[in-house]
């Protein structure tokens, strides 16, 4: 197995856990954690591509761009879940879909 | 290309990084000395002088600013992008000067604010694919603390977060699609990306993938249904003057970036144009009949924002799928258009809500349409301008809707071909149905007998009335001489249509 | 002169609008004199037009792109309409002055009335279709807002939404046929297509033709789209004789004719028009006979009497259509505001509990009376002589079986048009209503429509003249006024016509005697109450919308989860699409 075929099949892997976690989480934490690990499945992807085509340069600057971009997302989405915690009292995401229809 | 480096008397510099460094220092004006409104409005004021002046230089080319070896190029399309950000950024500033005052979050939305508008002109700009997803997200950053800007209030905390899982979730996909071009084609860059997708060697199938990922992450901020979920939520518990931006200028700089994606594997398949007008069908559809049964004036409002983004995307649609300017330049007119009327819709709606409720004290209640009962006897002005927002965004003439969807459906029509001919009428039926939710708006403020919360209404500030008036003066403006636009539209259209290879 | 004049006529009565606003509701006597100075200017200016009448354009505006010029054509059909929109909408304006006292909302109602007059003598004027079907939104925008002019009045609304719905539905029949004469021409002016119309492929010119039909049945309120103007009348009475009466409405009539040279030659068009306008003729016809309110009978009278033009056009009568449009406008203004003073006078608009009401304002009952003959057709009145040529064309052109209908019609008219004025006037009071007689405004307004029901037929010939010179495209036979009249006199079908109007009048005296044949038309009177189901049809396809509406919004679950879930399945979706289409 090449170390091409193990990243992409870490990809799928990674990809595959965050969207599981986003579809069933109930815990907003949780929901976060899944976000982060599908992040992190783009990662492997972006320097499994600079493999690829050759360019591992190009791919892991992108990536370390996009751990910089994406932990100021992280650290948005976790402010906003103290937030709910504090206000609501509760982390549940059943509680947090009074906005609908 | 000499020309083109990093000088300091580059337009485009100074066009997109004042207002991002300036952002800072309206932050401060704020915290220390209570001035960030002022102090966004002189940088956005100042920000105007190098549009101008871009605007003159790109006329129907474009410019270049390379940093580093990263290009910025502002052509038709960056161009209509920042006007408009530019124009209803400047009025949200006026007008939040009443409506986030005293707000605890106050010192940090104006400079949001600020730097959302650079950020949005950059991503107009960008050239590089890795480029494109650092704006947007920049621009999703932004408007995060704007979306959920009322800490206290937890619908507003829920909003925030539904808007920032699901436009990260889509940045992941623009991610993913990224790795799989550049697997494929070893570059970033969008030209060199279009070069090499479109020869016969490499592979088709994988860059198709890549662009479906495009389509679904970009999509999401683009409101395409069915990721358009955030968006009723997001745009009904933002302040006023932010649902403005989002519904204005946020979605559509979302379109942008996607289009922009796209283009570069327009010689993948032929499809794109088929999928982008099938987009636009479903979310005519989808916002017309989401939008009829609700009462909240708002978040009426945001839905509606969805069958307007089906008018561009139809647009559009048939602009790549036939490569013709003309459907793409109406396009980015219905774009403006919808940007100056929904705006106006939202800022007026807002102004309402603000005098009804927040000012009261009441930040929980939402402005349902019997709120608006009688609102003409005491707020003459923002009944008349929510009328002529409404009955615009309803495509009645002589409002600016009406012209931009016309101009969108002629075009439709010179194509000769039967099924974008069924398309346009279909868009013209969504009209009518549209306006079955529209006119129950101008039947309501106009009533005799005012709504109990009418009665209690407090005073309405100039300050929140005169981007209401210049809003409403421009959209019949526009609607009566239309082709006043036409230089800013029609360079939009063919640089869209060049982007395409058409 | 002429463009001033036209610029006039249009931008007159939008000054006076803008005046009417800015005079604020606080001083209601200077809205009420700003509003009929402006209206009464606007008339004449579009009177003066008349003598400059030409097929040439006037004014020419270039847009750019695909926006065409605007061009203004003052042709004997576009003169002829903005005339009757502006001469009516100045006596319903002085009719309002009294009608409409001491309304709290009088800037917003004059600003409307205002805005229409000049949108509907922008739309007769225009000779550009985009600015045709901008001003024909704008008139239907003015319908919707005038209709639920009493915006507290849920009835109101619903009528208003009602009519600006249907009409914008059958506008989309116009925009497409607009959009592709475009396409095909690459210009928007009437008179360009008029020309090469011949040289388009024959279905794309069908195309074209049915378009404008739906369109002009949903302005006209023509079956099967009729429902709307029914439930117009919730309107202030003076909007329903400007606007649902005398002017917006014929609006459609306007449109077939002045296409009527181009889509003459398209398979089945006149035959489909015919059978729009006699079944509208005759559906509405019978609903006014059992309708109890005095305001929806005029209203079917309305839908009866422009299924008569449609027919007329459909058989190729283009000038006895426009003519009949001349006499109805007269007539059918007079009896809507006639019955607006009524209704003011006494408070309600059933005419059950009316009757008897003759004796006490004499003379709104004689200006009624004079209404009323000419909607039933009786000789000296207009409506006799324009009626008369629409059965002439018919017998001429059309088929037989089309002429039966409309004969039979003409006996219904007067039939019904006899069952209102003796419900209204004559008989005993059916219950204890206060009555005062028309006021002095109303009275100046009454009195010239009803000098107008009894002079304007003598119009015949110098109409014919004027279009005839004017229209280049349509054909024109040579018309006299004593021409006419030599003509109308000596045919025998008139005496046929007279006799069935005359046995239409006798059924009513005689109608304790027919209790016979009242029973067996039971079950067709109930149809017609019901308006033929119309009303279930319209009520349907709002339920199917919005129950559709209601269940899709169980797809914004507000659940994160679910959220996520449109993207992926979104992202499935475009995936397998893709991979399908390469």
């Amino acid at each position: 197995m090449t170390t091409l075929q193990i990243a992409v099949i870490g990809v799928l892997g990674l990809i595959g856990i965050g969207l599981y976690g986003l579809l069933i989480a109930r815990n907003l934490i949780k929901v976060i954690v899944a976000l982060q690990v599908l992040v992190k499945g783009a990662l492997l992807a972006l320097v499994a591509a600079g493999l690829a085509s050759g360019k591992l340069n190009l791919g892991q600057s992108l990536a370390v761009m996009v751990i910089v971009v994406d932990t100021v997302v992280a650290v948005i989405g976790l402010a906003l879940a103290l937030q709910v915690k504090r206000r609501m009292g509760t982390l549940d995401i059943k509680d947090l879909s009074t906005l609908k229809k | 290309m000499s020309t083109e480096q990093f000088a300091l008397d580059n337009v485009l510099l100074w066009l997109i990084g004042l207002p991002l460094v300036a952002a800072p220092l309206v932050y401060f004006a704020g915290r220390l000395f209570n001035l960030g409104r002022w102090a966004a409005l002189g940088v956005i004021g100042l920000t105007w002088i190098p549009f101008v002046i871009a605007a003159q230089q790109v006329g129907t080319g474009s410019i270049s600013l390379v940093v580093e070896g990263m290009t910025l190029r502002m052509d038709g399309i960056s161009l209509v992008l920042a006007a408009i950000a530019l124009s209803l950024g400047t009025l949200v500033v006026v007008y939040s000067n009443r409506y986030v005052a005293h707000e605890e979050n106050e010192d940090k939305y104006y400079p949001m604010l600020v730097a959302l508008i650079g950020v949005i002109t950059g991503l107009g700009c960008a050239t590089d694919l890795f480029n494109l997803w650092v704006w947007f997200e920049a621009m999703a950053i932004s408007s995060y603390l704007l979306v959920a800007f009322y800490r206290d209030q937890p619908a507003s905390l829920e909003a925030g977060l539904k808007y920032l899982v699901q436009s990260a979730v889509g940045s992941v996909l623009v991610l993913l699609g990224m790795a799989l071009v550049l697997a494929l084609t070893g570059t970033m860059n969008l030209a060199e990306i279009r070069a090499v997708a479109g020869q016969p060697a490499t592979p088709g199938l994988p860059l198709l993938a890549a662009g479906a990922l495009f389509v679904i992450g970009f999509g999401v901020k683009a409101a395409l249904v069915p990721m358009h979920t955030w968006l009723p939520d997001a745009h009904s518990q933002a302040p006023s003057g932010i649902s403005a931006m989002l519904s204005g200028v946020v979605i559509e700089a979302g379109l942008i970036a996607l289009l922009r994606a796209v283009a570069s594997l327009a010689g993948v398949t032929l499809s794109w144009g088929v999928l982008l007008m099938g987009f636009g069908a479903l979310n005519m559809l989808a916002g017309n009949l989401l939008a009829l049964r609700q009462k909240h004036v708002k978040r009426m409002l945001a839905f509606s924002s969805l069958s307007h983004m089906g008018y561009m995307l139809l647009g559009l649609g048939i602009a790549v799928y036939v490569g013709q300017s003309a459907a793409a330049a109406g396009s980015f007119f219905h774009l403006i258009n919808h940007g100056l009327m929904k705006g106006l819709a939202f800022l007026a709606a807002g102004a309402l809500l603000y005098v009804l409720f927040i000012k009261t004290g009441d930040h929980h209640s939402p402005l349902t349409i019997s709120d608006l009962g009688g609102a003409a006897r005491k707020y003459p002005i923002v009944a008349l301008t929510l009328s002529i927002a409404a009955l615009g965004l309803g495509g009645l003439p002589p409002f600016a809707g009406f012209m931009s969807k016309w101009q969108i459906f002629v075009a439709g029509f010179e194509t000769q071909n039967i099924v974008i001919d069924l398309l346009v009428i279909f868009a013209a039926l969504n009209s009518v149905l549209s306006l079955a939710y529209y006119a129950p708006i101008v039947n309501a403020v106009y009533r005799q007998e005012p709504s109990e919360a009418v009665t209690r209404g407090q005073a309405l500030s100039w300050t929140m009335s005169l981007p209401l008036i210049l809003l409403a003066v421009a959209i019949v403006i526009l609607g009566l001489w239309p082709s006043l636009l036409a230089w800013l539209t029609g360079p939009a259209g063919t640089a869209l249509v060049k982007a395409f290879g058409g | 002169m002429i463009q001033a004049l036209i610029l006039l006529t249009m931008g007159l009565p939008w000054l006076g609008g803008l005046a009417v606003w800015l005079t604020t509701n606080k001083h209601p006597r200077a809205q009420h004199t700003l509003a009929v100075v402006f209206a009464v200017a606007t008339g004449s200016a579009a009177l003066l037009l008349l003598p400059y009448a030409s097929a040439t354009p006037a004014i020419v505006i270039p847009l750019g792109g695909l926006f065409g010029d605007l061009t203004f054509t003052p042709d004997g059909l576009s003169v002829f309409l903005a005339i009757i929109a502006t001469v009516v909408g100045s006596l319903a304006v002085i009719f309002s002055v009294n009608y409409m006292h001491g309304d709290k909302q009088l800037g917003r109602y004059y600003e409307l009335v205002l805005l229409f007059i000049g949108a509907m003598a922008g739309l007769a004027l225009t000779g550009s279709l985009l600015f045709l079907f901008v001003f024909w939104e704008v008139t239907a925008f003015c319908s919707f807002a005038l209709i639920a002019f009493n915006n507290d009045d849920p009835k109101a609304v619903a009528g208003g939404i009602k009519a600006l719905i249907i009409t914008s539905l059958g506008g989309v029949g116009l925009l497409s046929g607009a959009l592709i004469i475009y396409a095909q021409t690459g210009s928007y002016q009437i008179a360009a297509f008029l020309e090469r119309a011949e040289t388009l492929p024959k279905e794309v010119l069908a195309l074209v033709a049915f378009g404008f039909l739906i369109a002009a049945a949903a302005k006209s309120a023509q079956f099967p789209f009729q429902t709307w103007l029914p439930d117009a009348m919730e309107a202030p009475t003076p909007v329903s004789a400007l606007i649902h009466a005398a002017t917006m409405v014929n609006a459609g009539v306007y449109l077939l004719a002045r296409f009527f040279p181009a889509f003459e030659g398209v398979a089945g068009w006149t035959t489909a028009v015919m059978i729009v306008g006699l079944l509208s003729a005759l559906l509405a016809g019978l609903m006014a006979l059992v309708a109890t309110d005095l305001k929806r009978a005029l209203a079917y009278s309305t839908v009866s009497q422009l299924g008569y033009m449609v027919y007329a056009i459909g058989a190729g009568g283009v000038y006895a259509s426009q003519f009949h449009l001349l006499s109805h406008a007269v007539f059918k203004a007079l009896l809507f505001l006639a019955a607006g003073a009524v209704i003011h006078g006494v408070g309600t608009r059933d005419m059950r509990q009316m009757g008897g009401l003759g004796s006490r304002m004499p003379f709104t009952r004689t200006v009624f009376v004079i209404g009323a003959l000419a909607l039933a057709g009786i000789p000296i009145f207009n409506g006799f002589w324009s009626k008369e040529l629409i059965l002439e064309a018919g017998l001429h052109e059309g088929s037989l079986w089309a002429y039966g209908v409309a004969f039979f019609c003409a006996g219904l008219t007067a039939l019904y048009t006899l069952r209102m004025v003796y419900l209204v006037f004559f008989g005993k009071p059916r219950s204890h209503l206060h009555a005062h007689d028309a006021q002095p405004a109303m009275k100046v307004s009454l009195g010239l429509l009803a000098l107008g029901s009894v002079t304007t037929w003598l119009l015949a010939g110098p109409l014919s003249e004027l279009l005839k010179s004017t229209l280049p495209f349509h054909e024109f036979h040579e018309l006299r006024t004593g021409g006419m009249i030599q003509e109308v006199i000596t045919q025998p079908a008139t005496l046929a016509a007279l006799a069935v109007i005359v046995a239409g009048g006798l059924l009513w005296w005689q109608r304790q005697r027919l209790t016979g044949l009242t029973r067996m038309l039971q079950g067709l009177a109930r149809m017609a109450t019901n308006s033929f189901g119309f009303e279930a049809i319209n009520r349907g396809v709002i339920r199917v919308t919005q129950s559709t509406a209601e269940a899709l919004r169980v797809t914004q679950t507000g659940l994160l989860s679910w959220n996520v879930a449109g993207i992926a399945i979104g992202l499935i979706v475009v995936l397998i699409l893709l991979a399908w289409g390469k």
